[in-house]
């Protein structure tokens, strides 16, 4: 083959949403892997975590901590696409360039961030469209999480609405795009940069300096982020740096190629046959974890246990988290959390009983949310290539002593 | 040395860890994943670990021949990396198959 059309070929290959999967058939969907090892070594700002990469850093946060409905900032996890990640950033110096389609392109300062516009605060789950990705059979392409690549802070910032007024939106202004100051090795590659159409803006839309009353680690987007409640965190860019507004949408590997599941009802596909037409992974879907005990816990007999975890959907609100002990067929309430932190939070739940024999017990969570969506079990969750959205019910299995 | 000095010294570098904070930025840590001795396991790490860590490779699952090859044709497609001929590309795969593979050539 001349090297020409093998690059022609290679393009086609690469160019298709048909990137990742094999052509095994399709297999039951199961329980994410479980019970992973954290690293012994510690990240900066972070305590030890399950760690994939370093460069760049990929670290999971361990199911033990989805026991309180914030997550500690040392304990959230970390997904970065680029690997060189700047290591200092000067809050003095820092800017953020608003340009393109605007009457004004202008360079707002962090200072300026926190006195000249209006603060906002809210809470919100930031959760990695493949989460638990090893449920899915055959391996899905993509990072082979387990349950933790999420976590939930309270973020303070300002509106990303009032910042573009600033700068003041042309009439046909259509798409804004957000790029962070991670960058690829080699200056041809692309930045990791994602887009939002300007009808999706909303209040809710801010860009956060603050993290659970603390600046932002750096690892997780020090010293600016944004934040996009509801959705999964594929464009929650971190250390924003750049937003651009358009009229077109632009041509974007991250955009068009990745994070994106089948056009269809189930948002599914086979190996064999991959669905051709796809839509990006948007709005997160019903999920609970179970954050105590957890897989291998030994408790004793005939004593109190409480089971604790968190529920979160993309927004609509958690209308109740259900128990079972006994492989799904009766499902008794968990208690919820007050809700103060609104919908797009964590709601943390706990759930009473007493083990009444000794030797193995399975306890499994199931969310449902005001729109009457539930968690379906895992093995009827059907597989899509890049494995994602994964929500199945939850299990550990304990042993009675 | 005299304990004063020692404590001196210990608080000088306590004190220089305390603001050894974000003010003065990170320092991320190496971390080693170690790559399976083999065939191609001087080509696949001088291309592919050139950007990233092998991590970032092996975290991908145990996966078929024709998945490790498009990946290795994604890094050079979309991601620009510097892996000119086929015979590496072939290198790479091959190598990626033979000790990251799931037996299934597609």
């Amino acid at each position: 083959m001349e090297r020409r059309d093998f690059f022609k070929k290679a393009i086609a290959v690469a160019g298709s949403a048909a990137i990742g999967g094999t052509a095994a058939e399709a297999g039951e969907t199961v329980h994410p892997v479980d019970n992973r090892k954290v690293s012994d070594i510690a990240f900066p700002q972070k305590r030890p975590l399950i760690t994939y990469s370093d460069r760049p850093p990929l670290l999971e946060t361990p199911r033990e901590v989805f026991t309180s409905a914030l997550t500690p900032n040392d304990l959230f996890f970390v997904r970065w696409h680029m690997p060189m990640i700047p290591t200092y950033i000067n809050p003095r110096t820092f800017f953020i360039n608003i340009n393109g389609l605007v009457e004004n392109e202008i360079k707002i300062s962090l200072e300026e961030l926190k006195t000249a516009f209006e603060q906002v605060e809210l809470t919100a789950v930031l959760q990695c469209g493949g989460n638990s990705r090893t449920a899915f059979k055959p391996t899905a392409s993509g990072i082979q999480w387990g349950v933790g690549a999420m976590g939930c802070a309270r973020w303070k910032g300002v509106r990303l609405k009032d910042v573009l007024k600033k700068a003041g939106l042309k009439n046909e202004a259509a798409w804004i795009s957000f790029n962070g100051e991670d960058k690829a090795v080699y200056n041809e590659t692309a930045n990791f940069v994602r887009e939002l159409k300007l009808e999706d803006l909303n209040d809710d839309i801010i860009l956060a300096y603050e993290m659970n009353g603390e600046e932002l680690p750096y690892l997780n987007g020090y010293p600016l982020r944004l934040i996009i409640p509801g959705l999964y965190s594929d464009s929650w860019i971190k250390m924003i740096s750049n937003i651009t507004v358009t009229k077109e949408k632009q041509k974007l590997h991250f955009m068009d190629h990745a994070y994106r599941v089948p056009d269809n009802e189930c948002e599914c596909e086979t190996p064999e046959n991959l669905v051709q037409k796809t839509k990006p992974i948007e709005e997160m879907n019903v999920n609970s974890i179970i954050g105590y005990p957890s897989t291998g816990s030994k408790v004793r007999n005939a004593s109190d246990l409480i089971v604790r975890g968190v529920a979160f959907d993309g927004g609509h609100g958690i209308k109740k988290v259900q128990i079972s002990i006994d492989g799904g067929k009766i499902w008794e309430d968990a208690r919820l959390d007050d809700g103060t932190q609104g919908r797009y939070a964590y709601r943390s739940f706990t759930y009473t009983f007493k083990p009444k024999k000794s030797g193995k017990l399975t306890i499994m969570c199931k969310a449902t949310n005001e729109k009457g969506e539930e968690q379906p079990f895992a093995k009827d969750i059907k597989w899509n290539h890049g494995g994602y959205k994964y929500n199945g019910i939850d299990e550990v299995t304990i042993e009675v002593v | 040395m005299t304990s004063l000095t020692k404590s001196i010294l210990i608080l000088l570098f306590m004190s220089t860890t305390l603001f050894a904070e974000s003010d003065s930025g990170i320092t991320i840590p190496y971390v080693d994943f170690p790559m399976k001795e083999g065939k191609g396991m001087y080509s696949t790490k001088g291309k592919c670990n050139m950007c990233h860590s092998f991590g970032y490779v092996i975290n991908q699952g145990l996966q078929s021949k024709k998945f490790w090859r498009e990946k290795v044709i994604k890094m050079i497609v979309i991601f620009k990396a510097p892996i000119k001929s086929e015979e590496d590309i072939e290198t790479v795969t091959n190598y990626l198959f033979e000790h990251y593979g799931n037996g299934e050539l597609e």
